[in-house]
């Protein structure tokens, strides 16, 4: 096996959703050694999976996709951290990681008798990081959110879309995997800071301040001038003709921009209207922006007649930026491009035999990662866990299951 | 009390040869203290063009994306086509432990300073490109921009309304995830330097961040139940409910994902409306297990949250723990209460805009904070402190270099 740039790393997670267990997706793939601590009181929200193929059969605790792309290659331990001696053999964990990801709601930690100042007292070498939609303080640092709802009340989902639509929203709760890459980012900072002064510390990241620093310069024009831009849908005010063209096929389509004067003449070129190129009204992107109805007329009509794929090749080549807008079947079937980079991930599942998942975008060229397993049990990894790494004797382990403190396994 | 030292990043040093593409990146190294030292050609990066600008007047300084991505670093200027450029382009990499690139693939190597030929002379060296597609594939020299992310990606199909086009999120955040993998995978990459003595080059595809951020959509979930995922309004298809809802005088957004959410605003429907039926235990459990009731149980709670304001709806909606929240403008966001009882806005002054507020940190490490520790940098403001006080050229030099447009 090739080398992996963050073996030997051992972190934790009290986590759920998919913000916190991102992050330990992406460490478990770089070679770190992730344990996940669950419990059976309440089953995260992928783990309540009901395939739409098998209905009948109920909750399928290990089977679901999303499981897959969020906890792949980490070790599940079930834990109830009610039961007598379950916050120690927490504790035992929080002394053999390094770094602790957690992403319950604000208080529940301390709640359970392992907020940041035990931990800390634990381990001060420790990072630790806490993700949650409104952060530590301020004036309802308690209320639950999800990524959606995050996305809804930053102002993202209002400054995108089209005129007169009130917003645009993603299908997939964006500000979740925003957040899980700043943290991250953070926590790697403060690895860095630990290394070398031995110092660890707590991070603190709340959705919501996130989510609003992806639209800063909105922001901050909102800020300055008390008025931002209008909705420009899929149109640029300094690119144009920009947008996204129908295809051929249902719901098929493509995007084109127009980012410089060769790229216009090129378009012109394709279009068969040469003329255009010295047409006053098109001299510039300011004006082919307010004049772009009889360009996205003729686009369009050039578009209709070729799939996403086709009038992308073709604008590609003349040196046009563009591209089909790919949905999944896409991804998977008709991109060589992604195909050639081996982006999919094949993964062994222990129920399923093999999956395949979304790849981790690192571009670690030199120490590409990977994922170890997929499709864990709750509680698949105690006996390897709690006798291996924190060596707890046969007979604790039995006496920690008989008091209900480790969860018997459940696949 | 914060001295320089109490960054987490003091000390790590970053050549920024990026266009707008890449920028975010170096902002996220820069705010956590690594000294980020911008190139930009004689007169200016074009990332200076990017409107909106500061009351509307186009200017270098002007930009709120340039001001906005660019905070924290230094700036210098190089004309990296001349060879005399290229010789201080090198030894400016070899001064950085990250070397920042959103040049095309290939483009490096020309330049001289790939990571094969850096690592010759320095084997801890990262290089980290950020590119549409990645340095190596059919579509590597393929022209791309955030849009062209988001289309590839996957993003822009599961975007909007459903008798819309695919439409773009605002605010080029696909550049801005690729930025911000790029910054985390940089920062994998040093540590792992530090430990094995050896760098490497990190290859950032926009196309791939965008895929990996949406793969709640994604393959994995279609080889599994065969559904292609399409733009379905606010709502998110595998959580129901959830969407936007009218109150009176705006709109809440609402999610339920877990059973016992559910359970909580049947009550509250039934209690305020009297409904009966929203009790049904055939709503129950999973959140899957009412998706073919959507429709109507979006109608149950229509007639609750027309009853009240945004805010009775947030407020007695997360008393009862249910994700009630607001779905805002910006002018609400900017006022928004948490964020501005948290000083989550940022005033920084600049020589030629004078202050100016910035969204905040966002996260919050609290050993070694977040910080804007200066402006954005004004076209080679910081010149004379790196080619005179670090790279030691003379005054002399320094003037020749000038006058012949290398600096």
């Amino acid at each position: 096996m090739s080398e992996e740039a963050l073996s030997g790393l051992k972190v934790l997670e009290f986590t759920q959703g998919m913000a916190g267990p991102w992050i330990g997706r992406m460490l478990a793939w770089c070679g770190a050694d992730v344990i996940r601590i669950e419990t059976r009181q309440a089953p995260g929200v992928v783990r309540l999976y009901i395939p739409p193929w098998d209905r009948e059969s109920g909750v399928q605790p290990s089977l679901s996709p999303w499981f897959t792309d969020w906890d792949g290659g980490k070790l599940f331990v079930s834990l109830n951290l009610k039961r007598p001696g379950g916050v120690e053999l927490a504790k035992g964990l929080v002394n053999w990681s390094e770094i602790v990801i957690e992403n319950h709601r604000h208080g529940a930690m301390d709640r359970l008798g392992l907020g940041w100042d035990v931990l800390e007292q634990i381990k001060p070498s420790l990072i630790g990081l806490h993700s949650s939609g409104f952060g530590d303080g301020g004036q309802h640092p308690e209320y639950v959110t999800w990524g959606p709802n995050i996305e809804a009340m930053s102002g993202l989902a209002s400054s995108s879309g089209f005129k007169n639509r009130g917003g645009a929203m993603t299908q997939y709760a964006y500000p979740d995997s925003l957040s899980a890459l700043h943290g991250l980012f953070a926590v790697l900072c403060a690895l860095d800071h630990r290394n070398r002064t031995g110092e660890g510390q707590r991070i603190a990241l709340a959705q919501f301040e996130a989510t609003v620093a992806m639209i800063g310069p909105l922001v901050m024009q909102q800020l300055a001038e008390g008025q931002s831009s209008v909705l420009m849908g899929n149109a640029s005010l300094h690119r144009a003709p920009q947008g996204c063209y129908p295809c051929r096929g249902e719901d098929r389509w493509c995007v084109m921009s127009i980012e410089s004067e060769a790229q216009w003449s090129s378009l012109c070129a394709l279009l068969e209207r040469p003329d255009w190129t010295h047409d006053p009204r098109f001299h510039s992107p300011a004006q082919r922006f307010q004049n772009s109805e009889e360009i996205d007329q003729a686009l369009s009509r050039w578009t209709r007649e070729r799939t996403p794929h086709e009038a992308t090749e073709i604008l590609q080549a003349a040196g046009i930026t563009a591209g089909a807008v790919q949905n999944t079947e896409d991804q998977y079937r008709r991109d060589p491009h992604l195909e050639e980079r081996q982006f999919f991930e094949s993964i062994h599942h222990l129920v399923k035999g093999t999956v395949v998942a979304t790849g981790i975008p690192l571009g670690l060229t030199g120490t590409p990662g990977h994922t170890r397993r997929a499709g864990a049990g709750m509680g698949e990894d105690n006996r390897h866990v709690f006798r291996d790494l924190l060596k707890l004797s046969e007979s604790e382990y039995a006496d920690h299951v008989e008091a209900g403190a480790i969860e018997e396994e459940l696949s | 009390m914060v001295s320089e030292s109490s960054f987490a990043l003091t000390g790590r040093r970053v050549l920024e040869l990026a266009d707008h593409s890449g920028a975010y990146c170096g902002k996220l190294m820069a705010d956590m203290g690594a000294d980020v030292i911008k190139i930009e050609p004689p007169g200016g990066e074009p990332g200076r063009n990017i409107p909106p600008y500061l009351e509307g007047l186009k200017g270098p300084q002007r930009s709120f994306h340039f001001l906005y991505s660019n905070t924290s670093k230094r700036g210098i200027t190089l004309d990296v086509e001349l060879p005399e450029g290229r010789r201080l382009l090198r030894q400016l990499a070899l001064s950085a432990d990250i070397l920042l690139s959103t040049q095309a693939p290939g483009e490096l190597a020309r330049l001289g300073i790939d990571h094969a030929s850096l690592a010759k002379e320095k084997p801890t060296m990262v290089v980290t490109s950020i590119t549409g597609f990645g340095l190596t594939g059919p579509h590597a020299q393929w022209k791309s921009n955030d849009l062209v992310a988001g289309a590839m990606g996957g993003a822009m199909y599961v975007t909007g309304e459903p008798d819309d086009p695919p439409v773009i999120v605002a605010g080029e955040q696909n550049t801005l995830m690729a930025c911000t993998c790029a910054a985390a995978s940089s920062l994998i990459a040093l540590l792992h330097a530090h430990q094995s003595g050896r760098g490497q080059e990190v290859d950032i595809s926009a196309q791939e961040t965008t895929l990996a951020i949406s793969h709640i959509s994604g393959v994995g979930k279609w080889l599994d139940d065969g559904i292609i995922p399409r733009r379905e309004g606010t709502g998110l298809t595998a959580s129901v409910p959830s969407g936007a809802y009218d109150c009176q005088d705006g709109r809440i957004y609402l999610m339920v994902n877990r059973p016992a959410h559910w359970k909580a605003l049947a009550e509250w429907i039934h209690e305020e409306t009297g409904n009966q039926e929203v009790l049904d235990p055939l709503f129950e459990g999973p959140s899957s297990r009412r998706i073919e009731y959507r429709d109507l149980l979006d109608i149950f709670i229509s007639d609750l949250t027309g009853l009240h304001t945004v805010q009775e709806m947030f407020h007695e909606g997360q008393r009862r723990h249910i994700a009630f929240t607001p779905f805002y403008s910006l002018s609400q966001v900017v006022q928004d209460p948490q964020l501005r009882s948290r000083g989550y806005f940022e005033s920084m002054d600049h020589p030629e805009t004078g202050p100016l507020e910035y969204p905040g940190a966002p996260f919050r490490p609290e050993r070694t904070p977040w910080a804007i520790h200066r402006p954005a940098p004004i076209i080679g403001e910081h010149n004379r402190a790196v080619y005179l006080d670090e790279l030691n050229l003379t005054e002399v030099k320094f003037k020749k270099l000038q006058a012949q447009g290398v600096i």
